[in-house]
């Protein structure tokens, strides 16, 4: 086990050499150009290519890669062009919104997608399987944006319970308690991807139901709700673990719409931001981070497979 | 479970949301913006968004009073000499910094060498400075190669203008902007701190020793009635209409004009004109292509399009706009109607024309435009269809605004750009008056006419030579001028103050809530 562990992250390596050249390549293929983005529309040539030489920009793009990388091995992701401060200090700003925002989105999507999910499956034929089927269908399908924008009217501006949109940081005046101005947007997120765990919980468990253990537990008189938690659920779970992977690595990157409707300092709306600016420092460090951050869950669901089913050999 | 689950949920909707207090105490404002400046450094930025920010921490030597007329803020007193080539200015001596430092003519000095050499529009006055220096602890002295009118316009503008900021800070400073550790001005506000993507906050500055005089546009005396303004980057339209509307803001700018009649009825918003208007522009390549220096196919162009239609597309209720052919709105000093009866023709019969004497014969023309600005792209989605139905062959082409403005550096790249040009003092800082800017205007109409137009220190002649250069651009079409957008901010009605119309950019001292 330990071994495997060690072995996958040694593999690291090699992606993150290969992702971060495609980035830097990526990036800087794009045309428009930091300094005249950062002077304005009243800047002559000369004045940006001065500051172009000064941000050291007018470089050969491998002289640029090599001097990046080396700080990148040292832990130092560069400078932001349009902040003028650590790229990490930026990210690091930005994660704590995207952390929080997926920690809370990935609660809901427990609380409401997994018993509603087994409730459907365990009801599969019946009305209530065909309401929260339809529920789940009409929450998978309502764009973020727009539900975003009514909970904010109605909770917001109608009701005045929560703050409309805007993130400060749990560190700031009002501690914990900030976490409030979460709540709309990490509803709004969870509302179609709870939906999904729902559709994916009932069609797994489905699939499980069919299976002879289940027939066996069946003949030996075990009560409905155990053999449905115990027999069915449990084995139903390897493929909503995976799910719940990738959902939050998602909802961690791709969280863009929701971030900006609800203006709030998360990652999604960083890289964008930074693609307008052409901050390339910005937009290098949250991409590879990103990257990590996926190879990362991607090396946590494949412990977890081990753990919850012992015959997937992780050798 | 379900039932526990709920139960939870209704826990957690009490423990964050009901009960609340108030996010903000009042003496804070919160300020909604589009989004976040490059930088906050005033003289190389000339970002409305920065400036909007800045001009609470920075001041010039001068500033504009509610007639866009320029006044002293640093300054107390200048002559100028006979010959109009020397002209020397005494400053306030009881200005200190925000680091508590007392201003002086050697900050004033090295702040206008910087701006002069690096700044945005400073090469404009200093290609004709000979010497700057200080002729005493609270005077300097400028002398001139030749008399240049404009003078106090530009030193009264702070937008890209001269910010009087410390020596100390000026002490090597470049092209590149200064670093939020070096923002200290003699503003009623100081900088706090620049959360990215967060806020930029400001707070009052105590010992701030305001200008005299009753409070007249950005002139006359400044109160700090708040503790601190905060900055907030709301790029979501809706939700910088929602926030205000739930109390989380204060004043939200950039309404677009689809709402404008429903902000209006609403008791719980106060909507405020921008008073200088915006204006969009579509430059023409003066340096290559098919546009070159085919004035009569440039003029057909010109003929083919109608301004009206497009600005009641792009931007909607009559309030917001005016189909208005002088680059200076009516009202204003430089206003003028000279040539601007060619201003927006929509015909395309007389189009047709006038391509066909001019030599066109269908070759594409390419267009850029930027998807940032809607108003740019839906506009120029109109002038596309009238141009077709005068025969022109349109390649519109379609980048994010980064991208743009890389290509329109590249004469081989485009014929004709859209963009659009904030309100000015003084028509010498619009683009088209600029040789550089992409488009690159360089006849020598134009150069005997600007030459006469910055030597004259008399407003009168002055105002007529703008007019004949405004008939010249009508003729020559180096750029076509699309119309006056006003833009407006919504604020809360509780705050105190502030008037109907922004003279440019909002201000916050003498405000209170």
């Amino acid at each position: 086990m330990l071994s495997y562990f060690i072995k996958r992250v040694l593999a690291f390596i090699p992606t993150l050499i290969a992702a971060s050249m495609l980035i830097f390549l990526f990036i800087h293929l794009i045309p428009g150009d930091p300094a005249a983005v950062l002077l304005g529309d009243t800047a002559t040539p000369e004045d940006i290519a001065a500051l172009t030489r000064e941000l050291g920009l007018d470089e050969p793009i491998w002289r640029q890669y090599i001097h990046w990388f080396g700080g990148v091995i040292q832990g130092d992701l560069g400078q932001s062009l349009f902040f003028k401060t650590p790229v990490l200090s930026v990210i690091a700003d930005g994660a704590e919104t995207s952390l929080l925002l997926a920690l809370m989105t990935m609660t809901w999507i427990v609380i409401f997608g997994v018993p509603i999910g087994i409730l459907s499956a365990t009801h599969h034929g019946t009305w209530i399987d065909q309401l929260t089927s339809g529920f789940a269908i009409f929450f998978a399908s309502i764009p973020t944006f727009w539900l975003g924008l009514y909970l904010i009217l109605f909770f917001a501006v109608g009701l005045g319970w929560f703050p409309s949109s805007g993130f400060p940081s749990i560190s700031d005046d009002g501690g914990w308690r900030n976490l409030r101005y979460l709540l709309l947007p990490s509803l709004t997120l969870a509302a179609p991807n709870a939906a999904l765990i729902i559709r994916l919980v009932r069609s797994s468990m489905l699939d499980v139901a069919k299976e002879d253990h289940v027939r066996t537990a069946k003949a030996k008189g075990l009560s409905p709700a155990k053999i449905a938690i115990k027999h069915v659920f449990r084995n139903a779970l390897i493929a909503v673990a995976a799910a719940f992977g990738f959902t939050f690595a998602a909802l961690i990157s791709e969280a863009v719409v929701t971030e900006t409707v609800f203006s709030l300092p998360g990652v999604g709306r960083l890289v964008v931001q930074s693609i307008l600016r052409r901050d390339y420092p910005v937009i290098q460090g949250v991409i590879l981070i990103i990257v990590l951050l996926y190879l990362s869950i991607n090396l946590i669901v494949d412990l977890a497979y081990g753990w919850l089913d012992p015959r997937v050999s992780l050798q | 479970m379900k039932v526990r689950s709920m139960f939870r949920v209704a826990v957690l909707a009490a423990a964050f949301g009901f009960g609340a207090a108030p996010a903000m105490a009042d003496g804070m404002l919160r300020y909604a913006t589009v989004g976040e400046p490059p930088s906050l450094d005033q003289h190389v930025l000339t970002s409305d968004l920065a400036t909007t920010i800045a001009h609470h921490m920075f001041e010039g030597l001068y500033t504009f009073n509610a007639a866009n007329a320029p006044v002293n803020l640093l300054a107390k007193g200048d002559s100028v000499s006979d010959d109009g080539k020397t002209i020397t200015i005494s400053l306030r001596d009881d200005v200190t910094f925000h680091d508590g430092q007392a201003m002086t003519s050697a900050d004033v000095v090295a702040s206008m060498q910087r701006w002069g050499e690096h700044g945005s529009r400073g090469p404009l006055l200093f290609g004709n400075v000979e010497s700057i220096e200080a002729s005493g602890d609270h005077e300097i002295t400028i002398k001139m190669s030749a008399p240049f009118g404009p003078w106090k316009n530009l030193l009264a503008f702070i937008n890209g203008g001269p910010a009087i900021y410390p020596a100390s800070v000026m002490e090597g400073a470049t092209k590149e902007p200064i670093t939020p550790e070096q923002y200290i001005g003699t503003g009623p506000f100081k900088f706090s701190e620049w959360e990215p993507n967060r806020h930029v906050e400001l707070v009052r500055f105590d010992e701030y020793a305001s200008p005299e005089g009753e409070p007249d546009g950005y002139g006359g005396a400044r109160k700090a009635e708040f503790d601190s303004i905060r900055f907030m980057p709301v790029p979501d339209v809706g939700t910088r209409v929602a926030g205000l509307q739930a109390g989380d803001y204060d004043y939200a700018e950039s309404i677009p004009g689809d709402l404008y009649a429903e902000m209006e009825a609403d008791a719980n918003v106060k909507t405020i004109l921008n008073g200088g208007p915006i204006f969009g522009l579509v430059f023409m390549n003066s340096k290559e292509g098919p546009l070159k220096d085919n004035f009569a196919l440039r003029r057909a162009i010109q003929t083919a399009i109608d301004k009206t239609p497009a600005l009641q597309v792009a931007i909607g209720p009559e309030g917001l706009w005016r189909a208005n052919g002088s680059f200076l709105p009516e009202g204003n000093v430089w206003y003028t109607d000279s040539g601007a009866d060619h201003f927006s023709k929509g015909d395309a019969e007389a189009s047709k024309t006038m391509a066909a004497e001019a030599g066109y014969e269908g070759d594409p023309i390419k267009f850029m435009v930027s998807t940032n600005y809607p108003f740019h792209y839906d506009k120029a989605i109109v002038y596309t269809k009238q141009l077709a139905a005068a025969g022109f062959n349109i390649d519109l082409q379609v980048y994010d605004w980064a991208t743009l403005i890389e290509k329109r550096a590249q004469p081989d790249q485009w014929d004709l750009f859209f963009t659009h040009h904030g309100f000015v003092p003084d028509p010498i800082l619009i683009s088209v008056m600029n040789d550089d800017y992409p488009g690159w205007w360089t006849t020598a109409e134009k150069a005997d006419l600007k030459a006469k137009f910055t030597a004259s220190s008399d407003p009168a002649e002055r105002q007529a030579i703008w007019g004949e250069i405004q008939a010249l651009i009508y003729d020559q079409v180096p750029t076509m001028k699309t119309g006056d957008v006003y833009t407006y901010n919504i604020a809360s009605p509780k705050l105190n103050g502030l008037g109907d119309a922004t003279l440019i950019w909002p201000h916050f001292w003498n405000v209170s809530k």
